[in-house]
């Protein structure tokens, strides 16, 4: 791309979840959009594709897909979006004309410039230290997801889940579906105390009750089938020699198992915003979530954020903030006018705050304890990555209150996956992030990228 | 009624350092830190222990080389004072002196290198040139570019936030009292020494001791403001970066006399590549480089850095990059470093610029002495007072 | 294990894991294909503790496997989002070491 001329794409979508894909549909005449996501296929992890390779008969036929993969369909025929698959951004930055976007994919890294970018790229499942999670067969629940949705593969004989969130139950349905066998699925809290959040938001319940008994359904198939649902017992730690081969939660005996899926929550995808110095503020459970206005736009101009990134809130909120945020570029690039774009917008925040409500709902009944009761033996790794534990953390602790002190102290956070791991974990030490407790600083790459592949010119 | 002794302005490795050996010598010692250790430039450091001239001395013709050749005799107490540390202050901070290499890869650099050994021998640097496939020999990463090199056995790396934080411990071990989230706002001249107003967590205090020593780093120049001091410290922003870890394939450091560049594989298996590619400071509301903030990256900088370090040790392009950062330091007006008493402002000691890892040590100890009124003439050459005509009109009364 | 539910998989291929062959289809990434034969461990830790992957969605970084192709320079990726390919030679741990 040469200084002055124009840049190669009017609009860079980071990421080809539902988020992405509304933006694009809303984008409408928007010629040039780039689409750029890790993952080979679009669909995002919500509806991580299989490969092409593979031709999947009834693939994700729940009733609840259907609008996703509609959209998802209609997304993959627009004319005026470039795919770029397998493609990692690595980092974003202002120029002139809008934003430089460098990006590696299998041959090599460039950058690519466009007038808008949007942010879009997700969440993650959020990661919480226990004994023996670091042993072989100890997965997130998203991945054990991913694994059955886009590979057909259990991973795993006998597959225990445990956690806080309510979507492990749909994990565990999954694998069965899938011809997995499904050792438990334990929640944390009592039963009692899901009920209550359930009942002490009626409102929401209510207008969601066809969510709520698609859950407990699925608790009773489950059951049904023969797998343990346990509630007021929280994982306590994962046994095995060299890999998983038990589960110990409290009050109870060790569940046999060969993979331990936990499920905890998800944090938001973080490292461009933040890289890109927008403006960021703590989210629940924990991570960052992008700030944004009315119209998806975010603290600098040119950039816009939506779906998870901007917390999250599940499949049906980031449609429609995916759309508002084609609706604000459209309307900021002069191609919509104020009064069309305002005209379309309702729907889609009504969508958006109904979603929102439930996916409150869902945290106050999913809300893990960042901090248990117990306190974490010493020897638990806290940071994967670089091994540091529970007790370096501590010791740290008793000089430094300040997250990058530690981190300079332990070497939490310096590993491949640069704190997304654990950088919520030491937050919650600390006393949870905040203004004043900003957390780690967000540096380029925002994935790790081959050294060769920086110095290839192409 | 002093608070302190001595109030040293800046917990990174220079101030710890030095507060640890005005504490072993039964000084009052209190720090005062407006972030915590390791906030600045101590932090983002990589460690390089290199002994040998650097390039950044050489680049700019005879008359400003042999000037800087002066640093040699700091040098070579920063050896001994290596080799020293490590039974000192303990293995957590990885000193690792096992060699270094300034390589060449054109028939220019190797004169440069010449030019320049005979410079360190001439001040008592035991370097050497060797040729090629002796480079090779040493270290057998580097590729057929590399033409010859200067070695120096004594240099190497160890790890700069464990040495920071060595200091730290080992002075408040000796009663030194380490103030964080402190910052210096005002400096008076009060009766027999100086008066610091520091505003702290907990609100507003004043300080007060016989002698002040600015080792603030990159804000140093700020800090001698508030005495109403020019002192001549530039902030300057400079890209690292590291690989993921892997196995032990370079146990030497790497510079490059041609090139900026810097490489070491750390204890804990990355290989750090640095070498003094620039990037670019933000500006504050007021218009002024932002210390606060950090730099942004220059992607020429990082292409540039990382096409200089695969060329040289061709493996490395087969890691993976997982950071990239900027970390601000200081650079004095004639990049030799500034430590001593400033004359305008007596009891005013300042402790920065350049090569403050591997000399940050050497100034503690040294430095040390002239605070305490120990004959100590080594610092001399480094002496603020060679800037004298800056601070002619500079300074505050006394009361 | 691979699930034999209403799928027909790509063409079946050959990836070495570690110098020992692994069956994989096309399609699959190298994290599938090693899982499929209970090859768990794809790296050590600091202590020689074998370590698996956890998120499978390129975040964590636990699957970092070097990579090899016919011909081509070797390679560190993830397996959770690189696809087998014909005689891929993958060898996991850190550089060229378990």
């Amino acid at each position: 791309m040469s200084r002055g001329s124009r840049p190669d794409y009017d609009v860079a979508v980071i990421g080809g979840g539902p988020a992405g894909q509304a933006a694009c549909l809303a984008l409408g005449d928007v010629p040039r959009i780039a689409v750029i996501d890790e993952q080979l296929r679009p669909g995002g992890q919500i509806l991580r594709q299989p490969p092409r390779a593979f031709s999947v008969r009834s693939w994700l036929e729940g009733i609840e897909y259907r609008r996703l993969k509609d959209r998802l369909a209609a997304f993959e025929s627009l004319k005026a979006v470039e795919w770029l698959g397998g493609c990692s951004v690595l980092g974003a930055r202002e120029i002139e004309e809008g934003w430089c976007v460098i990006v590696s994919d299998g041959r090599g890294a460039r950058e690519l410039s466009a007038r808008r970018i949007l942010i879009a790229t997700g969440c993650y499942d959020m990661a919480l230290p226990l004994p023996g999670w670091t042993l072989p067969g100890v997965m997130s629940a998203g991945g054990v997801q991913a694994f059955v949705k886009s590979q057909m593969l259990a991973p795993g004989y006998r597959i225990a889940f445990a956690g806080s969130h309510p979507l492990q139950l749909l994990a565990a349905e999954q694998v069965r579906k899938a011809g997995g066998t499904v050792a438990a699925v334990a929640f944390s809290q009592p039963f009692r105390q899901i009920a209550l959040k359930a009942l002490g938001r009626p409102w929401t319940s209510l207008t969601n009750i066809s969510r709520l008994i698609a859950v407990i359904l699925m608790g009773l198939r489950l059951r049904a089938a023969g797998v343990p649902i346990h509630f007021g017992r929280a994982p306590l730690g994962v046994e095995g020699e060299g890999q998983v081969q038990g589960l110990r939660l409290q009050d109870g005996p060790i569940i046999p198992c060969d993979a331990a899926a936990f499920c905890f929550g998800f944090l938001p995808q973080s490292d461009l915003p933040r890289t890109m110095g927008l403006a960021v503020c703590p989210a629940r459970p924990g991570g960052w979530k992008a700030c944004h206005d009315a119209w998806m736009r975010a603290s600098k101009a040119g950039a816009y954020v939506a779906g998870e990134t901007t917390g999250v809130k599940g499949a049906d909120a980031a449609a429609a903030e995916g759309a508002l945020a084609g609706l604000g570029i459209a309307m900021d690039m002069g191609i919509l006018a104020l009064d069309a774009a305002v005209r379309r917008a309702p729907p889609l925040r009504r969508a958006r705050a109904r979603a929102l409500r439930f996916a409150e709902l869902l945290d106050s009944v999913a809300a893990p304890d960042l901090l248990p009761d117990r306190e974490l033996p010493a020897d638990t790794i806290v940071c994967r990555c670089e091994d540091v534990t529970a007790g370096d953390l501590r010791c740290a602790l008793e000089s430094c209150t300040d997250v990058s002190a530690v981190k300079l102290a332990t070497r939490c956070g310096m590993g491949v996956c640069q704190g997304r791991n654990c950088e919520h974990s030491l937050l919650a030490l600390l006393g949870g992030a905040s203004a004043e407790r900003p957390g780690f600083t967000a540096r380029f790459p925002a994935r790790p990228v081959q050294i060769s592949d920086l110095l290839t010119k192409i | 009624m002093y608070s302190a002794d001595v109030l040293v302005i800046g917990a990174g490795l220079v101030g710890c350092a030095t507060a640890y050996r005005l504490v072993q010598a039964g000084a009052q010692v209190e720090i005062i830190e407006a972030a915590h250790p390791n906030a600045g430039a101590s932090g983002a450091n990589a460690g390089s222990l290199h002994f040998q001239l650097e390039r950044r001395f050489l680049e700019n013709g005879e008359a400003l080389a042999d000037q800087a050749a002066s640093i040699l005799s700091l040098n070579r107490l920063a050896i001994a004072e290596w080799h020293g540390l490590a039974d000192e202050l303990g293995p957590d901070i990885r000193v690792h002196m096992r060699g270094g290499l300034m390589v060449a890869e054109t028939p220019d650099d190797v004169r440069m290198l010449e030019r320049k050994v005979v410079r360190e021998v001439a001040g008592g640097l035991k370097s050497r040139m060797i040729d090629g496939d002796e480079v090779r020999a040493l270290a057998p990463g580097l590729s057929q570019t590399v033409l010859a090199a200067s070695h120096l056995e004594a240099e190497g790396h160890a790890d700069p936030k464990a040495l920071t934080l060595a200091f730290a411990a080992a002075a408040a071990g000796g009663g030194a009292r380490l103030r964080q989230r402190c910052r210096v706002v005002a400096a008076r001249a009060s009766k027999g020494g100086y008066r610091l107003s520091v505003e702290t967590p907990d609100g507003p205090v004043d300080l007060t001791a016989s002698k002040i020593v600015i080792a603030a780093g990159a804000w140093s120049g700020r800090i001698g403001e508030l005495f109403n001091l020019h002192l001549p410290l530039y902030p300057v922003a400079l890209l690292m970066n590291t690989t993921e870890r892997t196995n032990p394939v370079l146990d030497l450091l790497i510079q490059h006399v041609g090139q900026r560049l810097s490489m070491k594989q750390a204890h804990a298996g990355n290989i750090l590549i640095g070498g003094g590619w620039p990037s670019r400071m933000r500006l504050d509301a007021a218009g002024r480089f932002d210390l606060g903030q950090p730099a942004e990256m220059l992607t020429s900088s990082l292409r540039g850095n990382l096409a200089v370090a695969a060329r040289v040790f061709p493996s490395v392009a087969d890691l993976n990059l997982i950071r990239s950062w900027t970390g601000i330091t200081a650079v004095t007006a004639d990049q030799l470093p500034l430590v001593g008493e400033v004359p305008q402002a007596p009891g005013v000691y300042v402790a920065a610029g350049g090569s403050a890892f591997t000399l940050g040590p050497t100034f503690a100890r040294l430095l040390a002495r002239c605070i305490l009124d120990e004959p100590e003439d080594r610092l001399d050459i480094f002496s603020p007072a060679r800037f004298s005509h800056l601070n002619s009109f500079m300074g505050m009364a006394r009361a | 294990m691979r699930s034999d539910k209403d799928v027909k998989r790509g063409r079946s291929m050959k990836v070495s894991v570690d110098g020992r062959a692994v069956a994989a289809f096309e399609g699959e990434t190298i994290a599938t294909a090693m899982l499929a034969q209970d090859i768990l461990a794809f790296r050590r830790d600091r202590a020689g503790r074998p370590r698996g992957l956890f998120c499978n969605m390129g975040v964590c970084g636990e699957c970092l496997v070097t990579v090899t192709q016919a011909g081509a320079p070797r390679r560190r990726l993830r397996a959770c989002i690189t696809e087998v390919a014909d005689d891929m030679t993958v060898v996991t741990g850190t550089g060229d070491q378990p």
